[in-house]
């Protein structure tokens, strides 16, 4: 059987003194209660340092730099026993100071809550960028944005607003959402954006450590313990979707998964299914830490002289993929839980989530290595009275292998030594529930020391008071015995399906049927599908009775996945996408990409030109060239191209600019038609006249006799591949067409354009894309084009608007000076406003007519 | 111990009476279920709940101590396994020294 396997875990610590002093809730609800108590003077002479903090051995453990075993050689108490070799950076994670994930949380904030003192967020903002993992977040230029002086700050927070504290100086606060919604209070986004900021910082990670492309997940599982939404709908979720928008995971949907500390476990349980039934290839499980839980038994620690060691905000986040061969599998098939009716005594508790398993597994304690359950940290836990968590839990497993005899009372402690493991997460509830082990148990199983481990997380759910019943979750992660069994070998080789639409030719639909045959005939891994009116034909037909159904029949085709792609003409892009066409050049007879050919790339010429040339490059590498030669045909702007292209070169951007085969790097006519680069960059305009004149001379150009036609329709996040034909395309460029999208469909050009754009954009993209155009440029498109205000944060929605008319009635309101944007709400098409032109967008809509 | 199992004992008690009522801790440590054993018989050594400076002077076993006393059949299944677990000498100790 196949199994899903878990392809890498990630951990992320946070450093947080002062949020522990500020937002820690005893720390709130002793303040609410006893505001002058003397615990206030005595728990800052608790704080460690973040060189203690990094150095102390548990937080070692988690980041991944000492195995979990090697702590129980180390002599308690931890926190003198520092580890010499102790670094920030860890095999598995990362270590983080507060000042820096401040940074993060006023980089996450899409709602300009936070505010921080403008010195600061400087210097945080230079700290962040030098950062190996979250540098390259475009998001970090917001740290320059609505800076604070302290005297503002000051009133934020006698107004309620959250303060932001650092090494007791107020650096910035986080601003209520809402004028009264308590569900948008500044405590709640305060903790909100804290997990959010560290659940991304920890994504982050998983892709730098892992190599995962964020473009490639498909499905994103968040399994912390906060709640977003607003007084309507308090927990209306999907946090999993606004960290994968910090990762750039554009092509991924996700949903939030709660249990308290279980959810971690289920989360991943339902991640290994949806990789198992195929629904999803690549699903990241994420969950950040808990700012409330900071300093939960500070009290204990401050009278037991201690060091306060509940400072770390904790957070991680898993891959689970496709078995690989290597990876750690999940036993699907071996998956506990404790269900409803299962009783609630630690017998019947641990009987239903780690016995009932084992035994439809025909498994015992004995087959077990060892088993990772709540890994909290004793040292935190045992001042406080908790005891030894983990230590409580073998304990109770050992003896459920007495109780189903599978060994003697005697044999005990025995057991308690074989399976257990000490303690060292964070006691930030999800956080130490199982998941601590994943990437350790990785380890283990590529060194050969560890072949089978159970995964238990538990939760409480009598917290939330509407049951008081318990939860707990476990499954089963296996050592990867070797290659994945191969495809059973009676299915047959998948298809590529290619549709094309036969209406619209100037030769008739007779001509695009003959081509269609054509590539049928020569492809034997290429299934065409014709959509127009009835035909004679052996290929598969969909019967549509003009062009208009036509193109609605392929899109609803394509988006359903009956189609890999499509080949089509006179079809409308929307803005951002631009065709890449594919000429036989005469000078030498090789295929070279025009790029682009029709479409528009961008408003903006420079812009549209460096996009050009992105998706030239990744139509090229779908196509099967890994490393296109790139020519920037000698056009007006081209020196501008050749600059950005040179610049997105110096900062690591890995494109192989040619050379003219005269001279200098300017492509000429001779290039041209000699095909001197793989990929040649021109406008659109000019790249469709050349793309007619180099398919049809040899006609007189009625006839497009050469050639792969203009090309898929490309532009970053598109989300289909469509071939563009012009009216006048001949049966061989037909055929040439459809070979063509075939070949765009089976080399993923989707997942290519967004990977080639996420190349670019860690090397300044977006900076290049960003530049103002010159006054000139600027006067000539105010003349023709409706600017937008300046920006603002748009909340309240506007419904009702016929969705045709939307872009339109956009531009209505800027006219107005009234900043709107389009988006699509629930139940359709929706304009967003701030909420101070909400009276007035609606008025104006209302004139206008749209309303 | 929990503030609001200190107000339900001491309603119960003052419905039927210290005579009548004992009570069965299921700790699972000697340190708490001591702490529990006080406040029922000598009142809340924290200071925190309803039971704060009130003697109800009631009588309390844990669990382990009144094995004899239950259906084997339920011990079994509901809690031989934490028996195994727990530091029972310890707990019965502490827990016998609030019954005067």
């Amino acid at each position: 059987m196949k199994f899903p396997v878990l392809k890498g875990t990630t951990y992320a610590l946070i450093q947080a003194n002062d949020i522990l002093l500020h937002q820690g809730s005893t720390q709130t609800s002793e303040r609410k209660l006893n505001p002058e108590s003397e615990y206030f003077s005595e728990l800052p002479k608790h704080f460690r340092s973040f060189e203690q903090a990094v150095a102390y051995p548990p937080n070692q453990v988690f980041v991944g730099n000492i195995q979990p075993k090697i702590l129980d050689t180390i002599p308690r108490p931890w926190y003198e026993n520092a580890s010499k070799e102790a670094t920030r950076q860890g095999k598995h994670g990362e270590i983080m100071p507060q000042d820096e994930f401040i940074g993060l949380m006023k980089a996450v904030d899409v709602f300009d809550l936070v505010l921080l003192e403008e010195s600061f967020a400087q210097r945080i903002s230079a700290t962040l960028k030098a950062h190996p993992v979250v540098g390259a977040w475009p998001f970090l230029d917001k740290l320059s944005r609505i800076p604070a002086t302290p005297e503002s700050l000051d009133e934020q927070v006698k107004e309620g607003a959250e303060p932001l504290y650092h090494e007791g100086k107020l650096v910035g606060c986080v601003k209520k959402a809402h004028a009264f919604d308590e569900a948008l209070s500044a405590h709640v986004m305060f903790e909100n954006l804290a997990s959010k900021a560290s659940a991304a910082l920890s994504m982050a990670l998983l892709f730098a450590k892992t190599g995962l492309d964020p473009t490639l997940v498909d499905y994103i599982i968040e399994c912390s313990e906060e709640a977003c939404g607003d007084m309507n709908q308090r927990g209306g979720g999907n946090i999993a979707k606004a960290i994968g928008e910090v990762c750039g995971c554009i092509n991924a949907t996700g949903s939030d998964t709660r249990s308290f500390c279980a959810a971690p476990a289920h989360a991943l349980v339902q991640a290994a299914a949806l990789v198992k039934s195929g629904v999803y290839k690549n699903v990241v499980v994420v969950a950040g830490g808990s700012s409330a839980k900071l300093g939960m038994n500070a009290k204990d620690h401050v009278k037991k002289g201690m060091p306060v060691l509940e400072d770390m905000i904790g957070a991680f986040a898993a891959h689970i993929g496709e078995d690989d061969g290597t990876s750690p599998i999940i036993r699907t098939d071996i998956v506990g839980h404790h269900a409803i009716g299962s009783g609630a005594s630690p017998q019947n508790v641990t009987q239903a989530i780690v016995g009932d398993p084992l035994d439809r597994a025909g498994l015992g304690i004995a087959d077990i290595d060892t088993f990772s359950v709540e890994m909290q940290n004793p040292e935190i836990t045992e001042p406080a009275g908790a005891g030894d968590v983990p230590k409580a839990n073998y304990k109770m497993l050992a003896a459920l292998g007495v109780m189903r005899k599978e060994f003697e009372r005697g044999e005990l402690n025995a057991v308690v030594d074989r399976i257990a493991m000490p303690g060292f997460a964070p006691t930030q509830g999800h956080i130490p529930s199982g998941v601590p082990f994943l990437a350790h148990a990785a380890d283990l199983m590529a060194s050969g020391d560890l072949n089978r481990v159970m995964i238990i997380g538990k939760g409480s759910l009598f917290l939330g008071r509407l049951t008081n019943l318990f939860d707990g979750v476990s499954f089963i992660l296996e050592k990867n015995n070797g290659a994945p069994e191969p495809e059973e070998t009676t299915q047959k080789v998948k298809k590529t399906r290619i549709g094309i639409t036969l209406l619209g030719s100037e030769h008739g639909e007779a001509e695009i049927l003959k081509g269609a045959e054509i590539a049928s005939n020569a492809n034997a891994d290429i299934e065409v599908i014709v959509i127009g009116p009835a035909i004679k034909t052996n290929l598969t037909h969909i019967e549509a009775a003009d062009e208009k159904t036509s193109h609605a029949q392929m899109d609803a085709m394509l988006k359903s996945g009956a189609l890999d792609a499509a080949v089509t003409m006179h079809y409308n892009f929307p803005i951002g996408v631009s065709t890449v066409g594919r000429a036989i050049t005469p000078g030498r007879g090789t295929s070279m990409y025009v790029a682009n050919t029709t479409g528009t790339s961008d408003t903006q010429r420079t812009a549209a030109l460096i996009k050009n040339t992105i998706h030239g490059i990744a139509v090229a590498k779908a196509c099967g060239n890994p490393n296109p030669a790139v020519g920037v045909l000698n056009i007006d702007g081209a020196r501008a191209l050749e600059r950005a292209l040179q610049s997105l070169q110096a900062a690591g951007y890995d494109i192989n600019l040619t050379q003219s085969a005269r001279e200098g790097a300017t492509m000429r006519g001779n290039d041209l038609l000699q095909g001197t680069p793989d990929v040649m960059v021109m406008d659109s305009l000019t790249g469709n006249v050349i793309m007619k004149t180099l398919s049809a001379f040899t006609t007189g150009g009625s006839y497009e006799s050469i050639g792969d036609g203009y090309g898929p329709g490309v532009g970053q996040g598109y989300d289909r591949i469509i071939n563009i034909l012009s009216r006048a395309s001949g049966a061989p460029v037909v055929a040439g067409a459809i070979a063509y999208a075939a070949a765009c469909a089976k080399g993923q050009l989707l997942q290519k354009v967004n990977a080639e754009f996420a190349a670019a954009r860690k090397a300044g993209l977006d900076a290049l894309l960003t530049v103002e155009p010159s006054a000139t440029a600027q006067a000539s498109q105010a003349a023709e084009k409706i600017t937008a205000p300046k920006e603002k944060i748009v909340t309240e929605e506007i419904a009702g608007i016929e969705i045709l008319e939307l872009e339109d009635a956009v531009e209505a309101l800027w006219k107005k000076d009234i900043y709107a944007t389009s988006g699509m709400g629930c139940t359709g098409p929706i304009i967003l406003v701030a909420p101070e032109d909400l009276d007035a967008a609606q008025t104006c809509l209302k004139e206008a007519g749209y309303l | 111990m929990d503030l609001e199992n200190q107000a339900r004992i001491k309603e119960l008690c003052e419905k039927y009476g210290n005579t009548e009522l004992v009570i069965l801790l299921g700790g699972a440590e000697a340190e708490a279920s001591g702490l529990a054993a006080e406040t029922v018989s000598s009142g809340d050594p924290t200071y925190a709940g309803p039971l704060a400076g009130v003697s109800l002077g009631l009588l309390a076993y844990h669990i382990v101590e009144v094995k004899d006393e239950i259906d084997p059949a339920v011990y079994e299944d509901q809690i031989a396994m934490m028996e195994m677990v727990l530091d029972v000498d310890a707990i019965i100790q502490e827990v016998a020294t609030y019954r005067g």
